[in-house]
């Protein structure tokens, strides 16, 4: 008894400097940024008040919807591609192959700059590009194909490039728990093989889709950089609008608030994915008779 | 017909790199084929940039502090950790967690107003302290499931047969969980020498190198982007082609030590 406690105060003891770390530089400053949200802000100085203002004024704009909605899209799209797309390689990798070379090869990409990437897409979907040039040398078109750049289009397609290796390996983790031999037992049942997916696999690997499907959600909708390289005109988001409250135009209250109303939305969005899921059945804990 | 489609789905994820890696070496500033040879002069290009040799001196300078820092606090986490249980261990486990499960956007201006508020100037330093919150995770992550095999009991062999916490960790518990922990060092340098999205809210004065491609990018467009484009990937992707082989061999070699004790 006396040892565990010792050796729980050590490894509280191990652990401060991080809490210390976390606190100072992650819970207070999301305090701070939520209770600036109520402030005020005038000729670029903060007034410290108890004001909706902020709130009021982002939710009575037709505009604010409009953009809120264009982030949505984006996270949406890209994490249900990527999720789809990602799902019977992750398969393959954990039931087929022995070695982990694949997913090795897979996930060094991972680590090629974000920023680099986005500018590879721009290169190669521009209208100078390689898609349009070769469209064009082949004779298949006369004008470049504008929409390829500057469009919804150009950024899911780079979001999901961005996105694909780590919905992979939250995949390939979760799926290595689901062991083949569930899966021949479910066959040796009688089972085919959509209801070995959806009955045994995919209940099994719940926390996995969920947490792939979420992690790419939460990044590709509250991203600003590549809607704002490659998302032309119809493609902005609340995300370049918060960011540029905070570089540019300078109402931090303002973008403060709308931060907030944007992450109140991915809650939303959360709690609506678990609820879909329920619905299909595809939830694990609940026993099906039918 | 599954393993040609997972090789469709790698050339895909290397098609777009590969395409700037050829360009880059391109003797014509045109980005189309056909490809009119080889030439290494936007390279030489960007090398001549002060700017640019700059910025990615900075980068090293934040990538090495961040992985010191990461590394430090982040092991002492993990050992931590791993002798915590229960609703503690979760509860951390979970704060720990907390920095990447939200867009780079709110860190970024969460620390921004954090800065501003205590007057602290925009800066490399500011620079590595985003950094370091936004690795620490990966890092933890990264550890924890190596030491969460750690038996804690050779510890406390260690102790009883009378050596310091000092040598303990140093002849016990380092040579375990060493390895692993050069392998995320490396992870968070890699991480935070590609991080954009936090540090351009926290930058001040000096740029990094993500920094100074969004600048180029934003500008004309000059084929030395290129360049300076594939000489970011090829350093965060050979650092982490390294760290995975130095985890690698230092398993391999403990693997092939176990296999000999259990001959002997």
């Amino acid at each position: 008894m006396m040892n565990g406690n010792r050796r729980e105060a050590t490894g509280l003891a191990l652990v401060a400097p991080s809490f210390l770390f976390l606190l100072v530089f992650f819970i207070i400053p999301a305090v701070l940024l939520f209770v600036c949200s109520f402030w005020l802000a005038q000729a670029f100085r903060l007034i410290p008040t108890f004001t909706f203002d902020n709130y009021s004024r982002a939710l009575s704009a037709g505009g604010f919807y409009l953009l809120t909605l264009n982030a949505l899209k984006n996270g949406l799209w890209t994490a249900v591609i990527s999720v789809l797309l990602s799902f019977p390689a992750a398969y393959f990798i954990v039931y087929r192959t022995r070695g982990n070379l694949l997913f090795y090869l897979i996930l060094v990409s991972w680590f090629a700059s974000y920023l680099v990437r986005i500018y590879a897409w721009r290169t190669i979907l521009g209208s100078n590009g390689l898609i349009n040039t070769t469209l064009m040398q082949l004779g298949l078109i006369d004008q470049p194909l504008e929409v390829l750049l500057f469009s919804p289009f150009a950024t899911i397609l780079t979001l999901v490039h961005i996105m694909v290796p780590f919905a992979l390996l939250l995949l390939v983790s979760a799926l290595r728990d689901v062991r083949k031999e569930y899966i021949e037992a479910a066959r040796d049942l009688g089972a085919g093989g959509f209801e070995v997916l959806t009955r045994v696999i995919l209940p099994m690997s719940y926390k996995g889709v969920v947490g792939a499907f979420m992690f790419t959600f939460v990044i590709s909708a509250g991203d600003f950089v590549t809607p704002q390289l490659l998302g032309g005109r119809d493609g902005m988001t609340t995300g370049i609008l918060i960011a540029n409250q905070f570089r540019t135009a300078g109402n931090w209250p303002f973008g403060a608030a709308m931060a907030f109303i944007l992450l109140a939305t991915f809650l939303m969005t959360y709690f609506m994915f678990v609820r879909l899921l329920d619905v299909l059945r595809l939830a694990p804990g609940r026993r099906f008779h039918d | 017909m599954l393993r040609i489609y997972v090789w469709l789905f790698v050339a895909f994820l290397y098609a777009p790199i590969a395409i700037i890696t050829l360009f880059s070496f391109h003797a014509s500033p045109s980005l189309t084929f056909p490809f009119e040879g080889f030439s290494l002069r936007w390279y030489s290009q960007i090398f001549a940039n002060p700017t640019f040799v700059d910025s990615l001196r900075n980068s090293l300078i934040v990538g090495a502090s961040t992985a010191v820092i990461t590394t430090i606090l982040g092991s002492l986490t993990a050992l931590g950790l791993a002798r915590l249980k229960g609703r503690v261990q979760t509860m951390f486990g979970l704060l720990a967690f907390g920095p990447v499960a939200l867009p780079g956007l709110f860190l970024g201006i969460a620390l921004v107003m954090l800065f501003a508020q205590i007057s602290l100037q925009r800066s490399l330093v500011t620079v590595t302290i985003a950094h370091v919150l936004f690795t620490l995770p990966f890092f933890i992550e990264a550890v924890r499931s190596r030491i969460e095999y750690f038996d804690l009991s050779l510890e406390e062999a260690a102790r009883d047969l009378g050596a310091t916490p000092l040598q303990t960790f140093r002849l016990v518990t380092l040579p375990i969980i060493g390895p692993t922990i050069g392998g995320a060092a490396i992870l968070s340098f890699a991480l935070s020498f590609d991080e954009f999205i936090i540090t351009v809210f926290v930058s001040g004065n000096d740029t990094t190198l993500p920094l100074m491609i969004w600048s180029m990018m934003r500008r004309a467009v000059s084929p030395d982007i290129n360049a300076a484009s594939v000489l970011s990937l090829a350093m965060s992707i050979g650092l982490i082609l390294i760290g995975g082989l130095l985890v690698w061999y230092q398993r391999r070699l403990a693997l092939s030590a176990r296999a000999k004790d259990t001959e002997a």
